[in-house]
């Protein structure tokens, strides 16, 4: 039976398994980088970004997946990153954001 | 005279040793010279630039004129060294000549020419023994300071001197003890024969007068040996040690004056200006991480060492703030900035070719004009400055293209201070190919990370590149605005990219000077502060950060201004979340006083 197009469909699930994750490099960067755990997510890093203005770059959404394991796609998506360090002067958290993006491209490689 | 005596061994051996490696390291570097390297000494050798460097070495490696001009003892002690053993050779030679005219004598023959000398001659030259004491005196003083130097260095003029790695400090032993060995055995051997200056000769006296001569016979030898064996030790450690900085020098100014210069790629140059660093330690007093914050291991005294014996880590690379205060003072004037760049160029992490594939067809710029507006990412982030800038422009009647009005690719600086050159020069390529498609004539920006990269690394042929304050400057001058004067107060915090980085000091104080009043603090100019926000510093944290900016802060109020005028969108915000009082662009206090 052919299915009718309504213009929408249902979403794909997004949950994220956190005990099949392996949360092995997240919890590196977080070693190293302790402060990304003060991290609220208020997403002022996206709504400043640079790169986020030309592109579907979300800074916010990339550091997020990576603390809860999700690399795939990460790194190819950070290079995006132009490093112009905004971000770093908006966050309310005083998380130094722009060593986030050097720390996590280094420590996942081309994932 | 024969010339033999086993204990010049140890000295030979390490002479020996240390000229065959020093050799062999300047050949390999000289060898792996690129090209337009090799091409430009071919180009300086024969000119006045060689003629001029034998006066800076003369200068710079016996005299240190400027050490002297940042510390008179400091500057005393490593003149009284250098220039002091120098002469010892000089005046060594020209002894053995008075003596026994052009006959052949072997080098340790000079070296140790009392020893053979005093047994066989009757007769002296009081001048020759004057001056030979007289030099020894003057670099047994240079080592005392030395020796004061490691215990309190407060003392010798610098509040922090260098630690040391184990080839330094047996190098330095071996080096504090040739001095006094030298004094001992002359004194012995003029006690036994006669002979020697005011102070060898009187301290030889004072020997014979008051120890039995047997037991001043059985001491020579002994005194000799140890005398030969610290030189020779000294050598051998030499060449592995900072002391390299002694012969390095030399080649190091000739290379600069034929106008080599170190780049953001690595190359052989690298080396001679690594090993040119004698770790003086001048360096360490001027870093603010060390004076504010404490930290003591990343100066460019220890970013240096720990490149030269490859045990640099990424953190030491990463934690600067490339300020250039340390390159400010540098006595033997090594880029250290550009070094620290190329090295953190190697220990980047190489993304794919393609990151920036989506800067193809970006153009967000809006407005037609000659003249070309680069706000630059950190002035979108504080939006005063741009809009008095877009007042300005308006007062002034410019038609102005404004490149990054809705968004723009980055002018490259921040991405290349992390080490990634080659991304970086996507972005100034692309950045080039906009200015070149709006055809605008100049290029005005407010950014001074921005200003220093479109004017060191960019190809903007006949287009001018102005800093906003400079721009304002000009059409205050012609007359293209007016401005009504405030009662108020303003002390100028120059930004490290646009005063040092740039030279661009009078035109931001001129432009203040016609709006308020303008007041100076004492570190200003080429001795400006860093306001902490450095976008090189990758270790250091936000609470770090502002500690940097309130002590900025603090320094430039006691010059007793009201406000705080900078010309950097990026000092702007770091020093006004470290302060209670103003802190205002240039750009801002103008669009303020317009008529």
């Amino acid at each position: 039976m052919a299915v009718k197009n309504f213009g929408f469909s249902i979403s794909r699930p997004r949950t994220i398994d956190m005990d099949k994750n392996n949360l092995r490099k997240s919890n590196e960067i977080l070693r190293e980088l302790p402060e990304l755990q003060a991290c609220i997510g208020c997403g002022s890093c996206t709504a400043s970004c640079s790169a986020g203005l030309l592109t579907q770059f979300n800074f916010r959404k990339m550091h997020t997946l990576v603390r809860r394991g999700e690399y795939e796609g990460v790194y190819k998506e950070l290079s995006k990153c132009m490093l112009c360090g905004k971000c770093r002067m908006v966050c309310p958290r005083n998380i130094n954001t722009r060593k986030v993006v050097l720390l996590i491209k280094r420590t996942l490689g081309d994932f | 005279m024969i010339y033999l005596a086993p204990f010049t061994y140890p000295f030979i051996i390490g002479a020996a040793f240390m000229f065959l490696i020093v050799v062999w390291k300047y050949a390999m570097w000289f060898i792996d010279l690129p090209k337009e390297d090799v091409q430009k000494i071919k180009k300086g050798i024969f000119s006045k630039a060689t003629l001029y460097s034998v006066w800076e070495i003369f200068r710079e490696s016996l005299l240190h004129v400027r050490i002297f001009k940042r510390s008179l003892p400091l500057g005393y002690m490593h003149c009284s060294l250098a220039l002091g053993w120098f002469m010892l050779i000089v005046v060594g030679w020209i002894e053995t000549i008075v003596y026994l005219g052009n006959s052949f004598v072997p080098l340790y023959g000079h070296v140790f020419f009392r020893f053979f000398a005093a047994p066989v001659l009757t007769e002296h030259f009081w001048i020759l023994d004057f001056l030979m004491d007289f030099f020894l005196l003057i670099v047994l003083s240079g080592v005392f300071l030395a020796w004061i130097k490691r215990f309190s260095s407060r003392l010798v003029g610098i509040r922090r001197t260098t630690k040391h790695v184990l080839t330094d400090r047996l190098a330095m032993s071996f080096l504090w003890f040739v001095f006094p060995l030298r004094l001992l055995s002359e004194t012995v051997t003029a006690s036994i024969y006669g002979g020697g200056g005011f102070l060898t000769g009187s301290l030889g006296e004072l020997f014979a007068a008051f120890l039995p001569s047997q037991l001043l016979s059985s001491l020579l030898m002994p005194f000799w040996w140890c005398y030969s064996i610290s030189l020779g030790g000294f050598f051998c450690f030499m060449p592995f040690s900072r002391y390299m900085h002694i012969f390095t020098e030399i080649p190091l100014i000739l290379l600069r004056n034929w106008t080599l210069r170190p780049t953001l790629d690595e190359k052989s140059y690298d080396k001679f200006e690594i090993q040119a660093c004698s770790r003086c330690g001048i360096c360490i007093d001027e870093c603010q991480l060390q004076k504010v914050l404490g930290i003591e291991n990343v100066q460019s005294v220890y970013f240096l060492r720990d490149k030269r014996y490859h045990m640099l880590r990424l953190a030491t690379a990463q934690n600067c703030l490339m300020c250039g205060r340390c390159q400010q003072v540098c006595p033997v004037g090594i880029n250290l900035n550009t070094l620290r760049l190329s090295t953190r160029a190697i220990m980047r992490n190489i993304p794919s070719e393609q990151r920036y594939n989506y800067f193809n067809g970006i153009d967000r710029s809006c407005g037609e004009g000659r003249v070309g507006y680069f706000a630059g990412c950190m002035t979108h982030l504080t939006p005063k400055i741009k809009i008095s800038m877009e007042k300005i422009f308006k007062a002034a009647g410019e038609d102005v293209w404004y490149a990054d009005s809705e968004g723009s690719v980055c002018c490259g600086r921040p991405l290349m201070l992390s080490g990634e050159t080659d991304a970086a020069r996507k972005m100034i390529k692309f950045n080039e190919e906009l200015f070149r498609k709006h055809k605008i004539t100049t290029l005005v920006t407010s950014c001074p990370i921005c200003f220093r990269v479109f004017t060191e690394q960019y190809n903007l042929e006949g287009i001018t590149v102005l800093h906003h304050t400079q721009y304002i400057a000009s059409i205050l001058r012609s007359g293209r605005i007016a401005l009504s004067p405030e009662e108020c107060s303003y002390v100028y915090h120059d930004p490290c990219e646009l005063g040092r980085g740039c030279g661009v000091y009078d035109e931001p104080r001129e432009v203040i000077s016609r709006a308020a009043n303008l007041m100076e603090c004492s570190q200003n100019r080429e001795h400006a502060l860093c306001c902490g926000g450095s976008l090189s510093n990758f270790v250091i944290d936000d609470f770090q950060q502002q500690k940097i900016a309130s002590s900025v802060v603090e320094h430039l109020l006691l010059s007793g201004a009201e406000r705080i005028a900078t010309a950097c969108p990026l000092c702007r915000k770091t020093l006004s979340r470290a302060t209670e009082r103003r802190v205002m662009d240039i750009a801002e206090i103008v669009s303020e006083r317009l008529t």
